[in-house]
This record gives structure tokens, C-alpha cells and sequence, in this order.
């Protein structure tokens, strides 16, 4: 038999040889009994003319075609696409994300539509859109941010480096150049870094120094320790902890013959500079001068 | 000359052609309303459209516009058909004779509404309506072949719902 015989046999186009094998086969009754009451199907009833009145009256009228010449006719024309061009940009700075950002020795809370909370660290910004929250929880973040989410739906952040999505809970992240760091104080947190997916449970982190993932003790506080204005470290760079020093009080720090590699582990107050620089001076062995907003650290030449 | 513009022309297009958009749409969704609506959609656009449509191109735009109403946005229900059967119901026949042919009708009915709604539709389209597999094909979009092959697994389908194998 042919491909689709059922088909050309309904459609008569079955070969009499065809035909003919087909009748002898056992469905055969069976076909020929569907073909027959198929034929006498019905499809519920449809009044054309009805139909055409009714399109005729309601939706085309009875004139549509011919349209009066009208000496505003150039001015509507005008005014129409005013008007458009209005509605069109209310409309998409309507849509604009939201954003939000932090100068240096700046910081910020924020309270999302759905009572979720950031706390935006020194020198960061997110954006969100205000507009689709309900529909999508995603934020977009540069710096740093701890982030309490209220339960819900997925809640993204996404930054140059990686994206966080978790679905109710507590998180920093830290997106500063060359440094990505996320870490889980409750519930857990799911880290997207070069398309690898990490489960993070509550209390601990996810750190990438440099393109390179580093193994990161486990946060022993509730929340991040600059949510209270001290900045923590453990084995971090030297020149990341600096940076963060800069942002925290907007200065400017150089240095001379400092490592910048040595790992540092302390803490610095985010209010006294003075306390501060003790802080990062006294276990790294160098000395370090103030003068207005400029710091220079220095180590003295070993002899 | 030949316009669907002019009011002649596009009415006898409608005369022509808004039963079958009915029912094409009533074969995939099982829901006469939309189907109402859908044809009178259908005809605006042709109408607003009217001077870039030939006319021997209206009815697969017609198609077009219906179904794209549609696509994906309702789920389909129940298809109920009527069945053009007067010799039966005043005929002397058995009364088991008239139950069977309920039975079977109930049967055809449940088959009908389980089938793919693309096999529905060709089934359908030529049996009630006697499309060819060609139009059916230009309707839908898709070659004769494919049409062939929906009428026959819609086939074999029914039968095989329909003796229970």
C-alpha cells in the first residue's frame, strides 16, 4: 500500500489494485463506517448574512472609505504624531529602570517594591525596574550591596561577573574590578559564574580574585561587617583592602614599596580614618602618611 | 476593477468564504464565539487591508489573520457536532439499531475531541465542509503531503478509539 492510503482512499484516489487489496483487509467496515457518518457531521450553525450585517454596521460603517477633505486635515496630521511622540517617551521613561548609586564615603538603603531591602556600600549602583517587579525580581549591580530578600519569586542579581539568584534571604555581593565575591547569610543563594552554577547554603562565600576561584572562610557574622561600618578581610590583597579604604572615605591612597599582593586579614573602622589606617599599617608593617585626602603608605627599605 | 475594495467584490468574498473561517476556527478551539469573533476580525483586517489583497489572495489571508487571532492564547475545548441525520431518526429501523448508531456517534464525538487539533481541523475541513486536501493544504499553510499524512493518522486514530484497539 501507498504512503497515507487511508487519505487517497477517502479522497478516491486509491488504484482499482489498491482498492481492491484494501477492501479485503479486516479495518476495511470499519473505515467505510467512519467515511459514512463523517459524511453526515455538522458544523454548528453560522447565519452568513447576519454576519456580513453585523461587520457592515459595528465595525466597518457605512461610509468607511470616504473621508471628508478638511482644511485641519494637515494640522490633525501634525497634532496626531505630537501627541504620539508624547505619549511614547512618558511612556518609555516610564519603563526606565530605576537606579540608584553611592559616591565614595556614601551610603545608601533601599526598599524594593515587594519590601525586599538593599543596603548599597561606598562607590556602588543598582538598577531595577519598579514598573515589572511584579513580574520579574532582577536587579542590576556594580559595587557592593547586601541584599535581605523578602520570599517570592526568583530574585536575580546580575552583575559583569556573575549572576545571584536565590528566592528569599540574606546576601552580600561584591562586584568591584577584578573581585566578585558573594556570600550567603540565610537561606540559600545560587551563583552563576562563567556559566558554572554554585549552590551557596547560609553562612558561606563565593570569591573569584582575579579570574581565580578562591577558597573563602566562612562568614561568622549575621551580616556583613561593613552594614555596621567596619570593613572585614580575611586573606585579602593588600590593593583590595586599599581600595575599599578609598571608597570608604574618599581618599586617594598611594604607595611606595608595598607589596600589594601580601595577603591582609583585619578589620578597619569605616568612620575614624585614623583607627583605620592604624588598622591596615600596623599588622602589614609599613607606615603611612596623611596629608588632606591623599594617603601614602610606605615601607621603610630593609636594609 | 477586480478591487476588494469595492463593496461587491468583498461581500461575495464574505459570502464565499466566512462559513469556512467559522468552522476552521471552531475545528481548533471548540468555541463558537471565538469563532464568530474571529471571522469578523478577519474581515476587518481584509477590509483595512483591502487595497494591498488581491482578491485571489484574500482567502489565504483571511486564514492567516484568523488563525494568528488565536495562536497560542485559548485553549482548546470541546468540539460539539451536529449530525445531519433526518432518514435515520424518522426511519423503521430496530431500536437497537438507533442505539448502536448513538453509541457510535458518542464514541466518533470522544475520538474527534481527543485527536491533535491540526488532525481535527483536516478531518474535518473535508468532511464537513468537502475541502479538498489542496485547499486544505493552502488554508493551512503546509504542503498536500502533509495534509495527506494528517488525514491519514487522523484516520487510523479514530478507528482505532472508535473499535477500542
Amino acid at each position: 500500500m501507498q504512503e497515507n492510503y487511508l487519505a487517497k482512499w477517502l479522497s478516491g484516489e486509491l488504484s482499482g489494485q489498491e482498492l481492491e487489496e484494501f477492501k479485503k483487509s479486516e479495518a476495511y467496515a470499519s473505515y467505510q463506517k467512519l467515511k459514512e457518518v463523517s459524511g453526515r457531521l455538522e458544523a454548528p450553525e453560522f447565519d452568513v448574512d447576519q454576519a456580513l450585517m453585523q461587520l457592515k454596521n459595528e465595525r466597518i460603517g457605512e461610509t468607511p472609505k470616504v473621508i471628508a477633505l478638511h482644511p485641519f486635515k494637515k494640522f490633525l496630521r501634525v497634532a496626531a504624531v505630537i501627541a504620539l511622540l508624547l505619549t511614547g517617551s512618558y511612556f518609555y521613561v516610564n519603563t526606565l529602570d530605576e537606579s540608584i548609586s553611592t559616591e565614595y564615603a556614601e551610603r545608601s538603603q533601599i526598599t524594593l517594591p515587594d519590601n525586599s531591602e538593599i543596603i548599597l556600600n561606598a562607590g556602588s549602583r543598582v538598577s531595577f525596574s519598579e514598573k515589572n517587579w511584579d513580574k520579574k525580581r532582577s536587579v542590576a549591580l556594580d559595587g557592593e550591596a547586601f541584599f535581605k530578600v523578602a520570599k517570592g519569586e526568583k530574585f536575580t542579581v546580575s552583575t559583569s561577573q556573575g549572576t545571584v539568584a536565590v528566592l528569599g534571604t540574606q546576601f552580600n555581593v561584591e562586584n568591584r574590578e577584578g573581585f566578585f565575591e558573594v556570600t550567603c547569610y540565610e537561606g540559600l543563594v545560587s551563583v552563576t559564574y562563567n556559566d558554572t552554577e554554585t549552590q551557596l547554603p547560609a553562612g558561606t562565600s563565593f570569591m573569584v580574585i582575579d579570574g581565580a576561584l578562591i577558597a573563602s572562610p566562612k562568614p561568622n557574622t549575621a551580616q556583613p561587617s561593613w552594614v555596621n561600618n567596619e570593613s572585614s578581610f580575611e586573606s585579602i590583597p593588600l590593593g583590595y583592602v586599599l581600595a575599599e579604604l578609598e571608597r570608604q572615605f574618599n581618599i586617594e591612597v598611594k604607595t611606595q614599596n608595598v607589596d600589594k599582593n601580601l595577603l591582609f586579614t583585619g578589620t578597619f573602622s569605616n568612620t575614624d580614618i585614623n583607627m583605620a589606617l592604624k588598622s591596615i599599617s600596623t599588622p602589614s608593617r609599613i607606615n603611612y602618611k596623611l596629608e588632606g585626602d591623599n594617603v601614602l603608605f610606605y615601607a621603610e627599605k630593609t636594609p | 476593477m477586480n478591487n476588494v475594495c469595492e463593496e461587491q467584490v468583498f461581500s461575495s468574498v464574505f459570502k464565499a468564504n466566512s462559513k469556512t473561517v467559522f468552522n476552521y476556527i471552531y475545528y481548533k478551539f471548540g468555541n463558537e464565539e471565538k469563532a464568530h469573533d474571529a471571522v469578523q476580525e478577519a474581515f476587518v483586517k481584509l477590509w483595512e487591508n483591502c487595497a494591498k489583497v488581491a482578491p485571489e489572495k484574500a482567502k489565504s489571508y483571511l486564514y492567516t489573520v484568523a488563525n494568528n487571532l488565536y495562536l497560542n492564547v485559548i485553549k482548546a475545548e470541546k468540539v460539539r457536532l451536529k449530525y445531519a441525520s433526518p432518514s435515520l431518526e424518522h426511519s423503521n429501523e430496530s431500536p437497537e439499531f438507533l442505539m448502536e448508531e448513538k453509541q457510535y456517534k458518542e464514541k466518533l464525538d470522544k475520538a474527534l475531541n481527543d485527536l491533535p487539533e491540526n488532525q481535527r481541523t483536516t478531518f474535518l475541513l473535508n468532511r464537513i465542509d468537502g475541502k479538498k486536501y489542496a485547499e486544505i493544504a493552502e488554508m493551512e499553510g503546509v504542503s498536500v503531503k502533509a495534509i495527506e499524512k494528517r488525514m491519514h493518522l487522523a484516520l487510523k486514530a479514530l478507528r482505532e478509539q472508535i473499535d477500542g484497539i
